[in-house]
């Protein structure tokens, strides 16, 4: 009976995700589109949670379906603005109907190698099982955990470093963009006092739901990515109600928040380097707090900016308080 | 089954002819704040009740608080998300009738 239940939700999960996928891609209208990934990351989170894999289940619902989907709703509004004020400029939309060839090739192509792949028989020993094997020399009770902050701890700096140069980047392409252009978030009157009192209401919840985060990746789902995205929509939403508006430039404290997990977790790897051992292998008392450390200042890092890209400017500022509406 | 589980099973059933028909009633009616009012009444007693079948179902004060508390903030949440796209398909309308 349950069995059968499990085989028809998951069937309908498969079949709505594909469904809504070829609504993304082949919808005309952009902000349908735009719609259409926000809840195909909804259904994929839930079919990440129906394969035991809660940690990505929050990751795509945080990253992918949430900051994702309002750093696209930013750019519709940009791309709005910009056709308004010059009509010539209009960016055509193609529908993709006349590649159905190629997708149908491509979807042809990937079939036959899962098909080989699932022939393939899994591997005795992999990387995984050493992993979960040495899990009580890390510190931390989460395989998850101890794989990004641990075991693969390089790739994870190397990450941070990634996102900070994205950060840079897209400043790199705003200051190039030299016409003044309206905010797309403009707040007067827009907001009535029900959407100031709602932020009221959540900005609490949502740094108590970031701090559990945070501090339940040593022994559940969670972790700095989870907690980092969770921050960076509290953020989305002062920016939109103006509660922080853009700043040409960032501050000092910005920079540092910005540059903090890098700066923490490379120290953290020059400190294990000069005690004599191997670049972030950490001893074992410290590893916990070690890891504690280097995740508190990755959620922050993670969190700066991606407020940073969707506010689409340089830095942040609070409104002067007259200005508060 | 022990009385919990009787208890639960027309909760969760009722729960979930409330989503049917909140669902028919946002595919059917023919404008927003129709759509709108369809699917948010819909939308909060049958998560209402679906929160109490699956509170009953699971026999722990524990994780039936927390399933309240998702109720309560799905309730915020569709409380003020019908109030902008209310306001905002209103003042659309306004805007094409001048």
């Amino acid at each position: 009976m349950t069995e059968a239940f499990s085989w028809v939700f998951d069937g309908l999960l498969v079949i709505a995700l594909v469904i809504v996928a070829a609504r993304v891609v082949f919808t005309p209208v952009l902000f349908k589109a735009i719609v259409m990934f926000i809840v195909f990351g909804l259904l994929m989170a839930i079919a990440w949670g129906r394969l035991d894999a809660p940690h990505v289940a929050l990751a795509e619902a945080a990253i992918g379906a949430g900051i994702t989907g309002a750093l696209l709703l930013a750019a519709y509004s940009d791309l709005v603005s910009v056709r308004r004020r010059r009509p010539h400029l209009r960016p055509r939309v193609r529908v993709l109907r006349r590649h159905a060839f190629f997708a149908a090739s491509a979807a042809l192509a990937f079939a036959a190698l899962a098909l080989v792949l699932l022939q393939v028989p899994a591997p005795e020993s992999g990387a995984g099982t050493l992993a979960v094997a040495n899990l009580d020399a890390t510190g931390v009770a989460e395989g998850v955990t101890a794989v990004l902050l641990d075991f693969r701890a390089y790739d994870t700096l190397l990450e941070m470093a990634v996102l900070l140069l994205a950060v840079y980047g897209a400043r790199a392409v705003l200051v190039t963009d030299s016409e003044p252009r309206p905010d797309p978030w403009p707040t007067e009157g827009r907001h009535g006092s029900m959407v100031a009192a709602l932020v009221g209401v959540l900005a609490p919840l949502i740094v108590v739901t970031a701090g559990y985060l945070l501090w339940v990746g040593a022994y559940g789902p969670g972790g700095a990515f989870q907690a980092g995205a969770v921050l960076a929509a509290l953020g989305v939403l002062l920016r939109l109600t103006g509660r922080l508006e853009p700043a040409a430039a960032s501050s000092w404290p910005q920079r540092l928040v910005l540059v903090a997990g890098l700066i923490v977790f490379s120290l953290v790897g020059l400190a294990t380097l000069f005690a004599g051992g191997t670049f972030l292998d950490y001893p074992e008392a410290w590893a916990y707090p070690l890891v504690l450390l280097i995740e508190i200042a990755l959620t922050v890092s993670i969190a700066l900016p991606l407020i940073l890209l969707f506010s689409g400017s340089p830095g942040l500022a609070t409104p002067a308080p007259e200005d508060r509406r | 089954m022990s009385w919990h589980e009787w208890l639960a099973v027309p909760l969760l059933l009722s729960g979930a002819v409330f989503f049917l028909t909140g669902t028919i009633g946002l595919v059917r009616f023919p404008d927003t704040w129709s759509r709108l009012h369809a699917v948010t009444k819909a939308d909060n007693v049958g998560l209402g009740l679906m929160v109490a079948g699956l509170a009953s179902l699971s026999a722990s004060a524990a994780v039936a608080f927390k399933l309240v508390l998702v109720w309560v903030l799905a309730m915020l949440a569709a409380t003020f998300s019908c109030h902008l796209i209310s306001r905002y398909s209103l003042r659309e309308s306004e805007r094409d009738d001048r």
